[in-house]
């Protein structure tokens, strides 16, 4: 499944990818089929594996942008923990967060079937994601970008798996989306003053979960 | 074993126990730019405004933002509806970003967003 800044590009209408130019292709893996997607990655044509870093793939060709496989753990008993599955082809960092992720829409692009996420949990996760200065304020921009194709049933996802987050991440949610409403626009990436009344409104139906506990 | 996975997740080990530290810190100073942010997500305009037009929308009742109390020095927030800016003398737009000249401001008035309810914690700053 297609897990990082992508999705928001393959959820617009057509996939037409007009929100966010990537730098980069995550791939998720779930851990339960590693095996699966090892056996497959010799089909894949015009990347090569990175020497240093054998979870990352690299471009070959000017056309195309670097694949890295994530782990996803959704079921195991480690759910939720962020650690490393050991393999000397193709190890994998699971983040713990991605177990935010359900499966959503799979998109048909070219005989391709590439699998998307649901909006929702991917938003929170990039909320959630601890990475400070050009990387950190990028993962805000990608949530703002999932918000742009969320539908209400997808806010409504959001809200619900907020309420079932740990007190301390829902309060990084909150700190999140409020730096995410006072960033200046970047090249290539959703404006987020042209978005800051979406923002306020996702904070202000966020924190009245809060009041109603 | 590759070490450099692991190396990444000892850091964002090591950042989540920063986080749970900073989220039990958030009613103390660490919390304060949180909180203020937060208040300005809600401003769609802030202003910079003179001592003197502080002091004066105090004295006509409008109370500023606990938030402000929070800072030494303190800060005053006024959230004003657009029309009311007429009687500020001396103001200054500034955009709504973390950016120096708005975060070192003494006295802001914030124009809510179109469309939004003030909150009802905005309400209560107002007699």
């Amino acid at each position: 499944m297609v897990a990082g800044s992508e999705v928001p590009n393959l959820l617009e209408p057509d996939a037409r990818s007009t929100l966010v130019v990537s730098q980069d292709v995550d791939i998720a893996v779930p851990v339960e089929r590693h095996a699966a997607v090892k056996e497959s990655l010799g089909a894949i044509v015009g990347l090569v594996r990175s020497k240093e870093e054998p979870s990352v793939w690299l471009p070959g060709e000017a056309d195309l942008i670097e694949v890295n496989f994530i782990g996803w753990d959704a079921h195991s008993a480690r759910v939720g923990e962020t650690y490393v599955l050991e393999d000397a082809e193709l190890p994998l960092l699971v983040f713990g967060h991605l177990s935010l992720l359900r499966p959503g829409r799979t998109l048909l692009i070219e005989d391709l079937l590439i699998p998307l996420p649901r909006p929702a949990g991917l938003m929170l996760e990039k909320l959630l994601t601890d990475r400070s200065g050009e990387k950190g304020d990028r993962d805000l921009l990608v949530a703002l970008a999932l918000l742009l194709v969320s539908e209400e049933s997808d806010f409504a996802e959001i809200e619900l798996l907020y309420k079932g987050l740990a007190p301390d991440h829902r309060y990084a949610v909150l700190s999140g989306l409020s730096t995410l409403s006072l960033l200046e626009p970047r090249m290539h990436m959703p404006d987020p003053t042209r978005h800051r009344p979406l923002v306020a409104d996702l904070l202000a139906r966020l924190e009245r979960t809060e009041a109603n506990r | 074993m590759n070490e450099k996975l692991h190396a990444r997740v000892r850091h964002m080990r090591e950042q989540s126990l920063i986080r749970a530290w900073e989220y039990r810190q958030r009613s103390s100073s660490k919390g304060v730019w949180h909180r203020f942010r937060r208040v300005l997500a809600d401003a769609a305009e802030a202003w910079i405004i003179g001592e003197a037009d502080a002091e004066m929308l105090e004295a006509r009742g409008c109370l500023p933002h606990p938030v402000g109390r929070e800072f030494d020095p303190p800060k005053r927030l006024f959230f004003l509806a657009a029309g009311d800016l007429e009687t500020i003398i001396q103001r200054t737009q500034v955009p709504v970003r973390l950016q120096g000249e708005l975060l070192l401001a003494r006295s802001l008035v914030l124009i809510p967003h179109a469309r939004r309810e003030i909150r009802a914690e905005e309400q209560s700053t107002t007699r």
